[in-house]
């Protein structure tokens, strides 16, 4: 009772936000809202189950380019376009987790890289459907149930979306699934040896938070109402896993640390910098695992401590 | 036919970089376990090297070079320095310098486009353009000296490896740390030196490649990649095999662009698919290690 409180206020404050600011200030803070859906999922699969890839933004490419594709391109209703987008999600996510997940350690990492770099040879060739190196534009989200839900009302779904995905990982985290991840993380032959088992625990954690960047993607499509594929390339790739890091890996609130961080340090910093920004998150990076590899959050569990 | 064997001398330069690179990550991996991504960055700035010594500041080739390369074993020995060394001493899991050159490699990429800004620079030819004819092969005067100088190479670490007794250590290492410790090994100089002779690697291939990609502040991240899959077709267990991988990287890529019904820029895509296939159906390689 007092959680399912707890998360309505966390809606209402996050909601009330996009009726404040202005109309530029709303399309940041969508940006940032699914940057930190991104970062939920992806420390789900990197900092509590221990795999390190590099396919989450092409996962959020294919929820996006999916979703314009089968609602523009294939001219479905929006109900069945959302549940082809998300199978489609889902049959990659398998198809790429089966056979990569026996891989050990950065050597998945590359694998989904490959996977990754491919996804975008796909997008640029391939025609009209994704529209080549251009990506697609001019489309408009459709009335869904008779509502239009543009602008600030958009922020709301997706503040939705986030918190959504927040407590579907949250869940799973605090049960078993969570547990056994966590185990498989730390060690692999000691948790197989408990019962546990490794491959398939690896594969569902794999879909799932593949899954979860594809629903933000389908989300991402209708922010700037145009998909194309540098924004779901290897840069970003590495950004997200730089956030997760130097928030602190393996912590939702490490997550959200890292990414409000990073994703606001640009806008401090382009005065002074330009757009070299991404040297200072390289910095930040090498800086987080020499000396304070737990993150961020870290910091602040030792200043609450006292 | 001429038209293959046209095609092949241009696709074995190509190749003996790719293998150049696979080089560079093996011996970095042997000793250490330590998959160094930064090593397309380290060509970059090798090409970048090439720029600015060769075409701005006139020095000769063979000078030139030399500073480069001396320039890139006091990289690969500083990136060791300050993001390896402190991870290993302190016992931090193997995935933790991995994910720390990740940082590194954005480091060096950003320095890079800050310094000479993100438009493409030339890097000189140092025999010129001209083309030479050895029997039935041709190809220019670039790609036998690309040949040349990477089995030279080849040629040094093969025997480095496999006769003399520094690179004896760095096989025990790799076997097995703990008991090459106990022998007497220094493990923190065989990672620094290897980390050194990565850098040196690396760098030589970004000179070679830079005439003809030229050099630009996003060529790093694409090299990476097709001398990783180079590494992974050959196997990390042998020098040879880095050669082989290379090669084998450049064929089917070449092959590909000219002879298979596909768009062009579809062939970005054979090395990654190579990379896929080679990590899950033979993870440890064409050729096996030596027991």
């Amino acid at each position: 009772m007092k959680s399912a409180a707890l998360w309505l206020a966390a809606a209402v404050l996050l909601s009330a936000a996009a009726f404040v600011l202005g109309e530029y200030h709303n399309d940041v803070y969508r940006k940032l809202l699914l940057w930190i859906a991104l970062a939920l999922s992806y420390n789900f699969i990197f900092g509590i189950a221990g795999q390190v890839t590099f396919s989450h933004f092409a996962f959020y490419g294919i929820g996006a380019y999916g979703i314009v594709i089968l609602l523009f391109y294939a001219a479905l209703p929006w109900p069945l376009a959302i549940l082809g987008a998300i199978a489609l999600c889902v049959v990659l996510a398998l198809a790429v987790a089966i056979p990569a997940t026996r891989l050990e350690g950065f050597y998945l990492a590359l694998a989904t890289m490959a996977f990754a770099q491919l996804f975008i040879v796909v997008l640029n060739e391939g025609g009209s459907v994704t529209g080549g190196t251009g990506g697609l534009a001019s489309y408009r989200l459709p009335r869904i149930a008779g509502l239009d839900l543009t602008g600030r009302t958009y922020t709301v779904v997706i503040v939705l979306l986030v918190l959504a995905t927040a407590a579907v990982l949250r869940r799973i985290d605090n049960s078993w699934f969570g547990r056994a991840c966590r185990a498989v993380r730390d060690n692999a032959e000691a948790a197989a040896a408990m019962g546990i088992d490794v491959a398939r625990t690896k594969v569902i954690a794999f879909t799932v938070a593949s899954v979860l960047a594809g629903i933000a993607g389908m989300a991402y499509a209708f922010v700037d109402n145009t998909v194309n594929p540098p924004i779901f390339g290897l840069e970003n790739a590495f950004l997200l896993l730089f956030m997760v890091i130097v928030g602190g890996s393996g912590r939702h609130a490490g997550a959200v640390v890292g990414t409000v961080l990073l994703y606001l340090l640009p806008f401090v910093l382009s005065p002074l910098i330009g757009q070299h920004h991404a040297l200072v998150f390289g910095v930040l990076m090498v800086a987080a695992i020499l000396l304070q590899p737990r993150g961020l959050i870290a910091l602040y569990d030792r200043f609450a401590r006292r | 036919m001429q038209d293959f064997l046209e095609l092949a001398v241009g696709a074995a330069a190509s190749g003996c970089i790719y293998g150049l690179l696979a080089l560079a990550y093996l011996v970095m991996i042997r000793p250490t376990g330590i998959i160094n991504f930064a090593v397309g960055e380290w060509a970059m700035v090798g090409a970048f090297g090439g720029f600015l010594v060769l075409t701005q500041w006139h020095w000769p080739y063979g000078l030139g070079m030399a500073a480069i390369i001396a320039f890139m074993l006091l990289v690969g020995w500083l990136t060791e320095r300050i993001t390896v060394r402190p991870l290993l001493e302190r016992g931090a899991p193997v995935l933790a310098p991995i994910l720390a050159l990740l940082g590194i490699l954005v480091v060096f990429r950003e320095s890079i486009s800050l310094i000479f800004g993100p438009d493409p620079h030339q890097v000189p030819y140092p025999f010129g353009f001209g083309r030479l004819e050895i029997g039935p092969l041709a190809g220019s005067y670039q790609s036998f000296f690309m040949i040349g100088t990477s089995l030279a190479v080849f040629a040094a670490a093969w025997y480095f490896f496999e006769r003399t007794v520094a690179g004896k250590c760095f096989e025990a290492v790799a076997l097995n740390r703990r008991a090459a410790a106990l022998m007497g090994i220094n493990l923190a100089r065989v990672t620094a030196l290897s980390f050194a002779a990565g850098g040196a690697i690396a760098g030589l291939a970004g000179i070679l490649i830079g005439p003809n990609i030229s050099a630009h502040y996003l060529m790093g991240v694409p090299l990476a990649i097709q001398g990783f899959t180079a590494l992974v077709i050959g196997g990390v267990g042998r020098v040879a095999g880095a050669l082989l991988g290379g090669l084998l990287l450049a064929f089917a890529e070449q092959l590909t662009v000219r002879y298979a019904p596909v768009p062009p820029g579809y062939a970005q895509g054979v090395p990654l698919v190579l990379l896929m296939i080679f990590l899950i159906v033979r993870p440890t390689g064409l050729l096996k290690a030596r027991a």
